[in-house]
Order: structure tokens, then C-alpha cells, then sequence
């Protein structure tokens, strides 16, 4: 007896579903995707996505805005924006390690569809609550600084691991409140521009590309320890 | 007969008490190594530096607002504090997380005291950090030689306030072991900051001064330079505070024990106890902070209030000499005594040798509540001999100014002088009747600065009761201009003949030569 035999199935058995047709591949990739994002728990994710903008829309609505300068009426519209980006930056996070990584030949794709979907389920979540008004720059600086800080998101989730992405866009929220309190406006710090800024717009389009860039291939950063921050 | 009624009988060796506190001991040793707080810390650390100590070095270097935007609009605590609470979250959602909750709730020592250790190792690391860090700041400003007295009471209000958010960030995480824990304990940390600041702004007084970025009545208002140097910073709001914070850690920490796993039906009844006690303590301290009443030197709180911290603080005057005339400030603004006595001295030899002419110049503590409406001036003259007494905590001193452009040396002299000639002609905290206003125009021209200047230092300097920017024209700039036309001598002879009449206010421009 060789082990040549081994490649034929057994008479009787179910043909794998990698052999079948196109139905069956779709079936099967959207099983893939499916686990994928229940395993990065995005329903959660979402359901967070749509608070946040239930959140702006009635922080636009009653007026929360503090009273005061650029820095304090700009405050809690930023602090949600930067709520969602640390929410898509969590979702990197994954509990399956290395051996996802080694069997999992769809993963960067998976990352990449998932960080993309989420941003834009993200922006679309907000814009439905700038949709009460007041919106400090308007929808299109919603999307350059959302955009932005999910850039900054993902990027430190592929250095500090993705259950501590979250640090990321909330130190970037300091940075930016400080700027804005010191009438600093660097185009890097891009929530302190107008929206029709080419410098604010061309920096955060660099960062989300970078962060997209890096989670996509090299994913979010997983450490052995047990309380390192990737843990 | 059966082998187990063959076998030895066990007793149960009893728990030496000594090894209660040892194994607590060990526990807490090993949540400190295996803590996941110092790897944020170097973040927080740049984030302290950037926010907290960075914008403050661009005030000038007094305690009182070097410390201003740090410790009185609580800066340091929305560096340290919603980090803290995101890491404390993840600490508080390991078990449940990982699944072990079951498995560790069976283990010998109950739940809540495993996950107070857990706490403990996470508090005292945040803690550490920011009492480091503030240590580290405070240095550099005393290396800086920023005067006064560093605000300690404060840095302990920051303290437990970075307490409390790692207690109610831990709670979150036991109470909800997700991933999302974290970050939703960081947004929420951001967001009552966010709440704290804005009710600062609108309420400066009554329960509102608990809120920790409320920098109202110590940092703001009268007290805003002069306190750690004329007076001690006042413990009474600080207390309050302390109390507040205090209250909102025990409470969350009491809320953890609450659940069904956390322990025995008596370790549950003793976590209600201090969920409880906690809920009163903040309760308590939200009361005191509603009979808190501003007294000129800080924020007191009947009920905290210690006669001892009214005591003045005694130093011996950096003094220095203007034609002639002393003029002594407290040491911790010895650093501008050449600015102050360069732009008091034309002034002051403008009217030396007159009867009420200022014997010497001194600094005195800022106090806002004038009594007799209006602004107070930075600059009044009065008692027998005269004495010329500067709240300079109202001015802002020549260099850096904050969130306001810098102030040059020329500009601060300017407004000194144009403060002295308007206390010089009796003009109190109004505007002055028009043969005084006349008066402290042709002073300051005899000091070198043209009329046409006049009306925009006025608008220019804080406080100063005088007309907004315009023309030097009218009345009372063409009896300052015959006033100053005279020779010095005749200037000086009307002055001496006429003073007392010109700051009672019973001359009219006509008497004017």
C-alpha cells in the first residue's frame, strides 16, 4: 500500500467544497468574512458606531458645545469623531494569533475590507448626526479628520496591538486640543484647519493611507506577553 | 469497612493571620509585574509633557500661572485620567475576557479581593507615574527659579482624581469584559472632562467648584498670582475635591464586589457598606463645595476652613531704587524689580518734593472686591507719609503672557506709568473728573509719552477706566497741553499749591494754568 491512494476520496464521501462551483466559493467566502468580523466582534463595533452618532446628533441638537474658543466648541464633536476612530481601531484586534496568520491566506484582504467598511459605516454614522447642525467645519471636515484619526487608529494598532488602538486617536485628540487652545495649525494637526485646506486634507489622506497600508499587510501588532499591550 | 472510613482523619490546619497580609502582599507583587499600565505610561509621559508642561512655560514664572492651565484647569488629569481608565477597564476585563471568570471565582480567596489587587497594582502604578511626572515639572520650575510656592494641595487633587478614573475604569471592565471596555472607559473619561470644563465656565461658584477643570476662585479671580506668595494656597477646596474623588473610586470599587461571583453574601453586604459610603463621601463633598464663598485669597469652605492658612506669609522685599524712592516687591517678582524701577522713575522724579508725593513704593496682594463698583486699579496711593502700593498679581509682567501676546518692556512702563499718574491725581477706580484727567495726561507727557499715544495705552491696559482709542483732542487734552507747556518749575508749584484740591475733585479746567 502507498500513500498515493490517500489524494482519492472514499467512495461515498462529500466532495470538498473548494471544488464546487462559483455559488459554492461565494458561500464560502462569505462564511469567511462572516467569522472574520464576529471574531473582531464588529457587530459590536457597529452597534458603538451608531451611539457615537446618536451622541453627536444630540450633542449638535441641545448645544453641548463648551463656550469658549475654537479649542472648546470643537471639543466634544472631536472627542466622538475620535471615539469612532479608537472603536474601527479596536476591531483589528485579533484573538487567534499566529495561527490565523499561518492558515489565514484572505486575512490582509479581510483586514483591509473590514477597517474600510467600518470607516465608512463610521463616517455615515456621523454624518447622519451632524444631520442635526452646527457641525463644526461641516460634513467635509467630518470626513477628512474621521478619516484621518482612523488613519492614526490602525496605525497604532499595528504598534501597540489592536486592543490598545485606541490610544492612538485619543492622545492625537490632546494634541489637537492643544493646538487648537494655542492657535497652532501645523497641517498635520488637521482638525485646526478649514475644511477646504489642501495641507490638512493631503496629511490625513496620508495617514489613513499609511494606516491601511500597514494593517493590511503586516496587521495589528501581537505580543506572547500576557499583559503586554497587544494581549 | 470501607477505605475511607479506614483513612486517616485530616484537620484543617488553621490560617496563620500573618500570612493573610503576606499572601495579599505576594498578590499585589505579582498584578504590579504583570500590569499592563507602564506600557502606556511612556505615551501619558509625552502627552504630560506636550499638554501640561509645554504651554505653561510660555507664562510668565509664578506659581500661581505657571500652574494655571496644568493644575487649575486640570490638564494634568485629562492626560493621565481617560488613559488611565481605558487601561484600568482592560485590567478590570482580563477574567471575563479570557474566560476565567468561573474558574477564579472558584479559587479560595473571593473574587473581589483578587480583583481589588488587581486595582491596587493598576492605581499605584497611574498614581506613581503622575506624582512622578508633576515631581519632575515641579523641578524644572524651580530650576527655572518660577516664584512662589508650588500648589501641593493641588497635585494631591490630581492624584485622586487619577485614582478615581482607574476605579470607575476597572469597574467598567469587570462589569463588561469586551475588548471595547477600554476605549469606552477613555471616550467617557474624555467626555466628563469635556462636562467638568464647560459647567467651569459657565458656574464659578457654589457646587460646580468640585468639578476637577473648574478653575474658578483659586486659580481665577483675585487669587490667580498672589497665592504661595503673599498668602498659602488654601487647602479648603482642594480637601473638597480630594473628597469627591475619593468618593467616586470607592464607590465604583464597591460596585465591583456587588456581583453574585465577587464573594460571600457578607462580602456583598460589605461592598454595598462602601458603595454606599462612597455615594455619601461625594454627596457630602458636593455639599461643602455649595457653601464655598471667595475671599480675596483663594475659595473657603466654612466647614474645612483653618484660621491658620489666613496667615500672611512672611518674606523680606527684594527693594530697589526709583529717583530717590524705595520700591520694594516680594521676591518672588525680584526678577522685574529693573523694569519696575526704570518705569517708575521719570514719574516719580515728575513729582518728587511734592507734599503728597509717594515716600516709597510697595507691593501689595491683589484683591478684587473693590466695595465701590468698578475694576480695582493695580496702582493707589495713599496713607500719611504716602505710599505707593502696586498689586502687580493684576498686571501682566514684560515677557511671556500665556494665551496672550508677550508683553514688552516698553508696553509694561507705559502702563505703570499712566497707573501711577491716574492714582497720583486722586482719580480712584473711575475715570476721573476732567482737571484730573488733564493732570495724568500731562504727567505722562512729562514722562515721554506723546499725547496722541494717551488714549490707546489707555484702551490698551486692563482694567483702566478711560476711554476706548481715539484722538487726543477735546477739553481736557488742551488743558493738559497748556499744563505741560509750563515750565517745570511753574508745573511743580501748581502742583504742590493745588494738590489736595486736585484729588478732592474741586478744581474745574478753567483753574488749570
Amino acid at each position: 500500500m502507498t500513500t498515493a491512494g490517500l489524494h482519492r476520496p472514499a467512495p461515498g464521501s462529500v466532495p470538498p467544497p473548494a471544488a464546487g462551483t462559483r455559488r459554492d466559493r461565494a458561500a464560502a467566502g462569505w462564511q469567511l468574512a462572516r467569522l472574520y468580523l464576529v471574531s473582531r466582534r464588529v457587530p459590536i463595533a457597529l452597534a458603538l458606531l451608531a451611539g457615537l452618532g446618536a451622541l453627536l446628533w444630540a450633542a449638535l441638537h441641545w448645544h453641548w458645545n463648551i463656550a469658549g474658543g475654537a479649542a472648546a466648541r470643537q471639543f466634544i464633536p472631536l472627542t466622538i469623531q475620535t471615539g469612532a476612530a479608537a472603536v474601527i481601531a479596536v476591531t483589528t484586534y485579533g484573538p487567534f494569533g499566529e495561527p490565523e496568520r499561518a492558515a489565514g491566506r484572505w486575512l490582509p484582504w479581510l483586514r483591509l475590507g473590514a477597517a474600510v467598511a467600518l470607516t465608512a459605516v463610521a463616517f455615515g454614522a456621523l454624518a447622519a448626526g451632524a444631520a442635526a447642525g452646527g457641525m463644526p467645519g461641516g460634513t467635509l471636515a467630518l470626513l477628512r479628520n474621521l478619516g484621518g484619526m482612523a488613519g492614526i487608529g490602525l496605525l497604532s494598532a499595528a504598534v501597540l496591538g489592536g486592543a490598545f488602538g485606541w490610544t492612538g486617536p485619543m492622545a492625537y485628540l490632546l494634541i489637537t486640543e492643544g493646538a487648537l487652545a494655542h492657535r497652532s495649525a501645523t497641517p498635520w494637526v488637521w482638525p485646526t484647519r478649514p475644511p477646504h485646506d489642501r495641507g490638512g486634507a493631503i496629511c490625513a489622506c496620508l495617514v489613513i493611507a499609511a494606516g491601511l497600508v500597514l494593517i493590511t499587510v503586516r496587521g495589528p501588532r501581537e505580543s506572547g506577553r500576557e499583559s503586554g499591550p497587544a494581549s | 469497612m470501607t477505605a475511607a472510613t479506614g483513612a486517616p482523619v485530616r484537620h484543617r490546619t488553621p490560617r496563620a493571620t500573618s500570612a493573610v497580609p503576606l499572601n495579599a502582599a505576594r498578590l499585589l507583587r505579582v498584578e504590579l509585574r504583570r500590569n499592563a499600565m507602564p506600557w502606556i505610561l511612556p505615551l501619558i509621559a509625552a502627552l504630560f509633557w506636550f499638554d501640561s508642561y509645554r504651554p505653561s512655560t510660555g507664562t510668565a514664572p509664578l506659581y500661581g500661572l505657571r500652574t494655571f492651565w496644568n493644575l487649575g484647569q486640570g490638564h494634568t488629569i485629562i492626560d493621565f485620567g481617560p488613559f488611565v481608565a481605558g487601561v484600568a477597564a482592560w485590567m478590570g476585563s482580563r477574567d471575563g475576557r479570557r474566560g476565567l471568570a468561573d474558574l477564579v471565582t472558584a479559587t479560595a480567596r473571593p473574587r473581589w479581593a483578587a480583583q481589588l489587587a488587581t486595582w491596587a497594582a493598576t492605581a499605584i502604578w497611574a498614581v506613581a507615574a503622575y506624582l512622578l511626572f508633576a515631581g519632575v515639572m515641579f523641578a524644572m520650575y524651580a530650576h527655572q527659579g518660577v516664584g512662589g510656592t508650588p500648589p501641593w494641595w493641588w497635585v494631591a487633587v490630581g492624584a485622586t482624581a487619577v485614582a478615581a478614573f482607574s476605579a470607575a475604569g476597572f469597574a467598567i471592565g469587570a462589569y463588561w469584559p469586551s475588548r471595547f471596555a477600554a476605549p469606552v472607559a477613555a471616550f467617557i473619561g474624555f467626555l466628563a472632562m469635556a462636562v467638568s470644563t464647560q459647567t467651569g465656565f459657565k458656574h464659578t461658584s457654589g457646587w460646580a467648584l468640585i468639578l476637577p477643570a473648574n478653575a474658578s476662585g483659586s486659580f481665577d479671580g483675585s487669587a490667580r498670582t498672589d497665592s504661595g506668595m503673599f498668602y498659602p494656597w488654601l487647602p479648603d477646596l482642594p480637601i473638597a475635591r480630594i473628597m469627591f474623588l475619593a468618593g467616586i473610586a470607592i464607590a465604583a470599587l464597591g460596585l465591583t464586589g456587588l456581583s453574585a461571583r465577587a464573594g460571600g453574601q457578607w462580602l456583598r453586604r460589605a461592598a454595598a457598606v462602601v458603595t454606599l459610603a462612597g455615594v455619601a463621601a461625594a454627596g457630602t463633598a458636593v455639599g461643602l463645595a455649595g457653601t464655598a464663598r471667595d475671599s480675596g485669597h483663594g475659595v473657603v469652605i466654612p466647614a474645612l476652613h483653618d484660621a491658620a492658612n489666613d496667615v500672611p506669609i512672611t518674606y523680606t522685599p527684594a527693594c530697589g531704587r526709583a529717583a530717590g524712592v524705595p520700591v520694594c516687591l516680594n521676591p518672588a517678582y525680584r526678577r522685574w524689580l529693573p523694569d519696575m524701577t526704570a518705569a517708575l522713575a521719570p514719574v516719580l522724579a515728575e513729582v518728587a518734593g511734592l507734599p503728597g508725593a509717594p515716600v516709597r513704593a510697595t507691593q501689595v496682594a491683589a484683591a478684587y472686591p473693590s466695595g465701590d463698583g468698578g475694576p480695582p486699579q493695580a496702582i493707589t496711593l495713599g496713607g500719611d507719609p504716602p505710599v505707593l502700593r502696586m498689586s502687580l498679581g493684576l498686571l501682566n509682567m514684560p515677557g511671556p503672557c500665556g494665551l496672550c501676546a508677550p508683553v514688552a518692556t516698553k508696553q509694561f512702563a507705559d502702563q505703570l506709568r499712566l497707573l501711577f499718574a491716574h492714582a497720583f491725581a486722586g482719580a480712584g477706580n473711575g475715570s476721573g473728573s476732567p482737571v484730573q484727567q488733564a493732570v495724568q495726561a500731562a504727567l505722562l507727557r512729562g514722562a515721554g509719552m506723546p499725547f496722541a499715544a494717551q488714549p490707546g495705552l489707555m484702551a490698551a491696559t486692563e482694567n483702566f477706566p478711560g476711554p476706548g482709542p481715539g484722538l487726543a483732542t477735546g477739553p481736557v487734552y488742551a488743558a493738559a497741553r497748556r499744563l505741560a507747556a509750563l515750565p517745570v518749575a511753574a508745573r511743580h508749584a501748581w502742583l504742590a499749591a493745588h494738590l489736595a484740591a486736585l484729588r478732592a475733585g474741586r478744581l474745574t479746567l478753567e483753574e488749570l494754568p
